[in-house]
C-alpha cells in the first residue's frame, strides 16, 4: 500500500534564479499532505519555481530540502539531479509518453516495471484511478480527463516525496475540473506528500490551497491563508492581481469603535468598513482625514429592489444599471451609486428580477465585507535563509 | 452552404488545377522511363542469365555489403550529431549545422576528388596512413568513405528534425520519474524520433546504393573490389546493352524494396491516424 512507504516529511527551501533576463527570488516551506498554491500572472515566475524545485533548473543559489534530504545546497556543494530526487512532476499537457500504453506509462518509473509486483502496483493504480479497461490504449485514444487521470497516477506510481503540479486543470473544461479537483483532495488524503501547485486561476486555488503564496514578477508577495489573501488581499498588489472587482479612494471621516467600523466618504460615497489593524493609523490624523483604499468582491454584494431598511446590513446604497454583462457563469452587473460597483449574480436572479440597464437598485453589503487594502505595496519579502 | 463534389472543387481551385496537372505530367515523366526500361529488360531473351552471372553478382554482393557498413557507421555516429544538433544552441554547433548540408550541394565528382586529395597515396592524410600500412584509396574501404560522404546529410538532416520534433518536457518528466537522463534517451527521445530517423536512413541508404562520381573518382572500378551496381552498370554498357539493363532493373527492385521497407517503420501504431 503507498501510504505505508510514502516518507512523510515536509518540503521546503530557496532558490534564486536567473533564466536569460528573469530573476526569480523566491521561499516555500509545505507540510506533508498539504497543498501550497502557487499564485499569480502568467510569467511571474511560478513555473520556474517548480523547475528550480524538480532540478530541472540550476539555480544560482538556494536551499532546497524534501523528503527529509537536502537535494541542493550552494553553499555546500550538493546537487542530486532529478531523476534521483523521487518527484512527482505534473505538466499542463501531461505529457503522457504517446509510443506506450496506459499501463506502460503508468509503469515507466518502476524499477520492478516487468516483475509480478510491478503489475500489481500498476493494476492497483489503475483501479484507484477509474482507468479499468483503458491499459491497453495509446495516450491519444483518451479522454482529456482520463489522460490527466494517467498522468496522476504515473506520478504516483513510484512514490514521490513530494508533488509538483504545473496547472494540472488548465486544458480541461470546468465541470470536469472540479470532479478531478475533488479526486485530487481525496488522492492527496490518501497519500500525504508534501504538494505544491501552480495556478491563475482563482477558484482552484481555494478549493485546492491550504496555504497561497503570490508571486509576481520573480517575487514573493505575500503568503498566507487562501481565504485571506485571495478573499480579502490586504496589498494593493496582491488585490489587483487576484482581480478584486471593486477597490475605491476614500478618507475616514469617523471612528465608531463601539461598532468596530468606521466610516469613509468619497466623491458621491459613504461606506461602512471595519476598523481594522490592517491599516495603521497615524496619531496626526485625529482629524479623521486619512486617506484609506477599500476593496469589496463583487460576489458580496447584494442586489435589491427596495432598501432593505430592516436588516443588519450596515451598506444599503441606492444605485442604477448601467450594464449586465455574462460571465462564464452568472452575470456581471454593474451598478452607478455615485460610484460604480461590480456585482456578480446569478442567471437566475437577473430573470427573476427582470434586471435591465437603466432600473434603479439597491446595493447591499455587509460592513465585513469591505476590506482595507494597503495603499503602498510592501516590498517583495525576501527569502528565507 | 452548398455541397460540393469533390470534381467540382478541384475546378474551384486554381491550385487544384494545376496540382493535379502539374501531378499527371510529373508521374508520366518518371514513370515512362522506369517502364521503357522494365519493358526493355523482359524483352531480353538472356535476362535471367545476365542477372544471375558473375558480374552482376559479385556487384551486387559489393553494393550490400559497402551500403551496410556504411549505413551502420552514418546510425551509430549520426544519431548521437543529430542529438547534439537539436538540442544545443552553442555558436559553433550552429557553424557545423550549416556544414552539415555541404555534401548535398557537392558535385559527388568534386567529393571524390577531394577525397582523393585527403586520403590518396599522396593526399594530405593518406601519405602519412600509407607509412604505417594502411591503404584506402581505390580499395573497399574507399567505397565505404564515398558513400558516408554523400549519404550521411540525408540521415543527420531527417534524424535531427525528429528529435527537434520530440518535446524537451518529454525527457524533463522522465527524468523525474526517477529515470537517469541517459535512460531517458533510449526509452524515450530515440522510440519518437524513430520514424523521422528510419526516413532518413532509407534515403540515405538509397543515396549510398547509387552513389557513382565520388565512388568513380577516389575508389575506382575494380571487379569484386570497388566495382558496385552502378559502376558495373556503366561498365556493362559498352560491351552489352543486356547486361546494363539486367543490373539496371536489379538495383532499381532493391531500392523499392528498401523504401518500403522503411515506409512501413515510418507509422507506427501508437501515432494513431
Amino acid at each position: 500500500m503507498m501510504e505505508n512507504r510514502t516518507i512523510e516529511s515536509a518540503a521546503q527551501g530557496w532558490v534564486e534564479c536567473r533564466v536569460g533576463d528573469f530573476h526569480l527570488e523566491t521561499h516555500w516551506e509545505v507540510l506533508p499532505g498539504e497543498v501550497l498554491v502557487l499564485f499569480g500572472p502568467s510569467g511571474a515566475g511560478k513555473s520556474t519555481t517548480l523547475r528550480a524545485v524538480a532540478g530541472l533548473l540550476r539555480p544560482v543559489k538556494g536551499h532546497v530540502e524534501m523528503g527529509g534530504k537536502v537535494v541542493y545546497d550552494s553553499e555546500g556543494g550538493v546537487w542530486v539531479p532529478t531523476h534521483q530526487r523521487r518527484i512527482g512532476y505534473l505538466t499542463q499537457q501531461y505529457h503522457l509518453f504517446p509510443h506506450l500504453k496506459v499501463s506502460a506509462n503508468i509503469a515507466f518509473g518502476l524499477p520492478d516495471r516487468g516483475s509480478p509486483t510491478g503489475r500489481e502496483r500498476v493494476s492497483e493504480l489503475t483501479s484507484l484511478f477509474q482507468l479499468d479497461g483503458l491499459g491497453e490504449r495509446y495516450p491519444w485514444e483518451l479522454s482529456g480527463g482520463q489522460q490527466q487521470r494517467v498522468a496522476l497516477a504515473r506520478a504516483l506510481a513510484s512514490e514521490p516525496t513530494m508533488l509538483l503540479l504545473d496547472e494540472p486543470f488548465a486544458s480541461l473544461d470546468a465541470e470536469l475540473r472540479r470532479v478531478l479537483r475533488r479526486e485530487l483532495r481525496a488522492m492527496l488524503a490518501q497519500s500525504p506528500v508534501p504538494v505544491m501547485l501552480v495556478t491563475h486561476d482563482r477558484e482552484e486555488a481555494l478549493a485546492l490551497g491550504d496555504s497561497v503564496q503570490v508571486i509576481n514578477e520573480g517575487r514573493t508577495l505575500v503568503t498566507g491563508d487562501p481565504l485571506e489573501v485571495l478573499g480579502q488581499p490586504a496589498q494593493g498588489r496582491v488585490a489587483r492581481l487576484v482581480g478584486v472587482e471593486n477597490l475605491f479612494e476614500l478618507t475616514v471621516q469617523e471612528r465608531n469603535p463601539r461598532d468596530g467600523t468606521m466610516t469613509c466618504v468619497g466623491p458621491n460615497l459613504q461606506l461602512e468598513v471595519p476598523l481594522d489593524s490592517h491599516i495603521e493609523i497615524s496619531p496626526e490624523s485625529e482629524d479623521g482625514r486619512e486617506p484609506v483604499t477599500v476593496g469589496i468582491r463583487a460576489s458580496d454584494i447584494i442586489l435589491a429592489k427596495e432598501d432593505l431598511a430592516g436588516s443588519s446590513a450596515r451598506n444599503r446604497l441606492p444605485g442604477r444599471v448601467v450594464s449586465v454583462e455574462s460571465r462564464s457563469s452568472g452575470y456581471a452587473v454593474t451598478l452607478d451609486c455615485g460610484q460604480h460597483f461590480r456585482c456578480h449574480i446569478t442567471g437566475a436572479a437577473l430573470e427573476e428580477m427582470g434586471i435591465e440597464t437603466g432600473q434603479h437598485l439597491w446595493a447591499v453589503f455587509k460592513a465585513s465585507s469591505c476590506f482595507l487594502v494597503n495603499r503602498e505595496p510592501e516590498p517583495g519579502s525576501t527569502p528565507g535563509i | 452552404m452548398a455541397v460540393m463534389n469533390p470534381v467540382t472543387q478541384i475546378r474551384n481551385n486554381p491550385a487544384g488545377i494545376l496540382g493535379s496537372g502539374g501531378a499527371v505530367l510529373f508521374v508520366l515523366f518518371i514513370g515512362i522511363p522506369v517502364i521503357a526500361l522494365l519493358i526493355r529488360a523482359a524483352q531480353q531473351s538472356n535476362f535471367l542469365d545476365a542477372v544471375t552471372g558473375d558480374t552482376a553478382l559479385t556487384a551486387l554482393r559489393l553494393s550490400l555489403f559497402t551500403s551496410v557498413i556504411s549505413m551502420a557507421v552514418v546510425v551509430l555516429l549520426g544519431t548521437p550529431f543529430a542529438y547534439l544538433l537539436a538540442r544545443s544552441d552553442r555558436l559553433w554547433v550552429r557553424v557545423v549545422d550549416s556544414l552539415v548540408e555541404l555534401p548535398l550541394v557537392l558535385p559527388p565528382v568534386v567529393a571524390g576528388v577531394a577525397m582523393l586529395m585527403a586520403f590518396g597515396r599522396n593526399g594530405l592524410i593518406g601519405s602519412g596512413l600509407e607509412s604505417i600500412g594502411l591503404h584506402i584509396s581505390f580499395t573497399t574501404t574507399a567505397v565505404v568513405f564515398a558513400q558516408i560522404f554523400v549519404a550521411s546529410p540525408f540521415f543527420v538532416r531527417s534524424a535531427k528534425l525528429g528529435f527537434q520534433s520530440v518535446a524537451k518536457d518529454y525527457e524533463d518528466v522522465a527524468q523525474t520519474l526517477g529515470v537517469s537522463p541517459l535512460r531517458t534517451f533510449f526509452r524515450i527521445t530515440l522510440p519518437l524520433a524513430a520514424p523521422a530517423m528510419f526516413t532518413g536512413l532509407g534515403v540515405a541508404w538509397a543515396r549510398a546504393l547509387s552513389e557513382f562520381g565520388a565512388t568513380m573518382m577516389f575508389a575506382g572500378n575494380l571487379t569484386g573490389e570497388t566495382q558496385t551496381m552502378p559502376l558495373a552498370i556503366m561498365s556493362a554498357m559498352e560491351t552489352s546493352l543486356d547486361g546494363a539493363l539486367a543490373l539496371s532493373v536489379m538495383l532499381l527492385a532493391g531500392s523499392v524494396l528498401l523504401l518500403a521497407l522503411l515506409g512501413l517503420l515510418t507509422h507506427p501504431r501508437w501515432q494513431g491516424r
